[in-house]
């Protein structure tokens, strides 16, 4: 199987050769950054490096997948708010809320061409031309939800998705026009999987009914504009109060952080008519970051027992993990690997 | 209204997290010449204590606490103006709290910095993006007991461990205790860079708290 075969086998629930390895969050690493020798904040900014550091994954690390971009930040951006950079070590943040709750917005007709998303969806394209159909790649957008978030201030979002939901209406639209647009660039530009991350829909921030009755209807709209290509949602926290209901959004897979009771939540996945894959496994921090190869190998082993479909990392990859840890996923998923008949 | 019922409906006001009817309480409370602190530790207080224990149970959640400490804190405000100078209470220490530079939001730490006000700590909120050496600054300046810095990302965490190196450098980690918290920080990361403790949400926050600033 090549890397891609095994992702798109792995999402839809088909027999795999052995269980893929990447990342739906963030992924890039100083290591990477040294291998590659593309760096933040360029990476951030210009197709070129973007491409270049996020194909460190798989030929630095073996993932069977690359993603771009490895902020949160494209679609707020061209929508008008302020970004502040973080030189080599950190991710662009939102440093300028564009909007207050009741101001008139709509999706203006040139936002592909705003802010960096030229250079992003041209970062797919170099991707695409030199991975081919061999390794996954993946283009990730924002949720609706979160993309609110960073237009209003998540204070603000918070307060009116319990007191007045309905005035959140006109921005989760837009916002979510703003993810699908561009998702669907994506697509055309060459990304064979859209992850979708709406961290600000976790529960460990709003409740499950104000998941159910807010965030939820804009994320499967969503999901329905791309469902061509597979569709990775990750939403951060323990959320298997509501993993059902991330699932009826229609996505492929749902990647999770370890807090999630796997084993629960698989069980739920079960009961469903349709396959949905469980994505995770790994904890960022305290394995990826402050463990050992041997550690990771055991997160990936337990992740297996576990019912995990695809191994990840549950969060963002913190930029100082060292490159063995996350190459040991890799070598622990190779160690799961198949008997091959003789 | 009796000022048992007075002190009912300000618990109610905060529980209900209604910042109008919190501060029509107080309103109230002033107008019929009720003691003021006697209103926010008997009345508001216990509001927001109720508030933690549904957080952490998983009843409540974090809209409905922005939205209970924000009542809280209108009507306190509304309370303290009419306190007589020097009858504050007595601080049960001082925190120094921030969220890390890079990080996008402070919710949590805000809660934390409402909450510990609340059990009587003075508290220097920094807000959020704070620069490290802000942090060592203020430290030296108030002579605070306690710095507590939450991180909300694997990208921003790693400024915790630098602080706690910053503290030694500035030869201030022996007067100092240090807290860490955020959706990314765990016990076993507080453990690992030497921070003297790690709570899961605010109501945890405030009882480490209290354990640092009774050591």
């Amino acid at each position: 199987m090549t890397h891609k075969e095994r992702m798109l086998a792995a999402l839809a629930g088909a027999p795999v050769d052995r269980v893929p390895v990447f990342s739906a969050n963030q992924t890039a690493t100083y290591g990477q950054m040294d291998v590659s020798g593309a760096e933040w904040p360029e990476a951030h900014q210009k197709a070129g490096p973007m491409a270049k550091l996020a194909m460190a994954a798989h030929t630095a690390l073996g993932f069977d997948a690359v993603r771009v971009p490895y902020c949160q930040t494209m679609e707020s951006e061209a929508l008008g708010c302020g970004v502040k950079y973080a030189g080599r070590e950190g991710i662009p943040r939102i440093d300028v809320h564009a909007y207050h709750i009741g101001d008139p917005i709509s999706l203006p007709d040139d936002f592909l061409e705003r802010g960096r998303i030229p250079e992003l969806l041209e970062a797919v394209r170099i991707l695409k031309r030199e991975l081919g159909d061999e390794v996954a790649v993946m283009g990730n957008v924002v949720g609706p939800f979160s993309i609110v978030a960073n237009l209003i201030g998540i204070t603000e979002a918070l307060k009116a998705s319990f007191k007045k939901p309905e005035s959140l209406l006109p921005l989760l639209e837009v916002a979510e026009q703003a993810g699908t647009v561009l998702g669907r660039a994506l697509v055309d530009a060459g990304a064979d999987i859209i992850v979708i991350e709406d961290m600000m829909a976790s529960i460990d921030v709003i409740s499950p009914p104000i998941y159910r009755d807010v965030a939820q209807q804009p994320e499967a709209r969503q999901v329905a504009a791309l469902s061509d290509v597979p569709t990775i949602m990750h939403i951060c926290g323990k959320l298997n109060p509501i993993i059902s209901d991330v699932a009826a959004t229609g996505v492929s897979g749902i990647s999770v952080e370890p807090t999630v009771d796997a084993v629960a939540a698989r069980a739920v996945l079960r009961e469903l008519p349709r396959h949905v894959a469980l994505i995770g496994g790994v904890d960022a921090v305290e394995t990826l970051y402050s463990g050992t190869p041997e550690d990771v190998k055991r997160d990936v082993r337990k992740a297996l027992a576990d019912g995990y479909d695809l191994i990840a990392p549950g969060c963002s990859v913190p930029p100082s993990a060292e490159m063995a840890n996350l190459k040991a996923m890799v070598e622990a998923a190779e160690e799961s690997r198949a008997p091959q008949p003789a | 209204m009796t000022e048992h019922e007075i002190l009912e409906a300000a618990t109610q006001a905060v529980v209900a997290a209604d910042e109008d009817k919190a501060v029509e309480v107080a309103k109230e409370a002033v107008a019929l010449g009720l003691d003021p602190l006697k209103v926010i530790n008997q009345g508001f207080t216990p509001g927001m204590r109720v508030v933690g224990d549904l957080f952490e149970r998983g009843t409540m959640f974090l809209p409905e606490v922005i939205l209970a400490s924000e009542a809280m804190v209108a009507a306190v405000a509304i309370l303290e103006e009419s306190l007589p100078e020097g009858q504050r209470e007595k601080q049960v220490g001082t925190v120094v709290l921030g969220t890390i530079e890079g990080d996008v939001h402070d919710i949590g730490k805000g809660i934390v910095a409402t909450l510990l006000r609340v059990y009587g700590f003075q508290v220097h909120d920094l807000g959020r993006d704070v620069a490290l050496t802000t942090f060592v600054d203020k430290v030296k300046e108030t002579g605070a007991g306690i710095v507590g810095s939450s991180a909300l990302m694997t990208t921003t965490m790693v400024g915790q461990k630098a602080l706690e190196k910053m503290l030694k450098e500035a030869g201030l980690r022996d007067q100092v205790k240090t807290m860490v918290g955020g959706a990314v920080v765990t016990q076993y990361w507080a453990d690992k860079i030497g921070a003297d403790a790690y709570a899961e949400n605010a109501q945890e926050a405030v009882a480490k708290a209290l354990e640092l600033a009774a050591n």
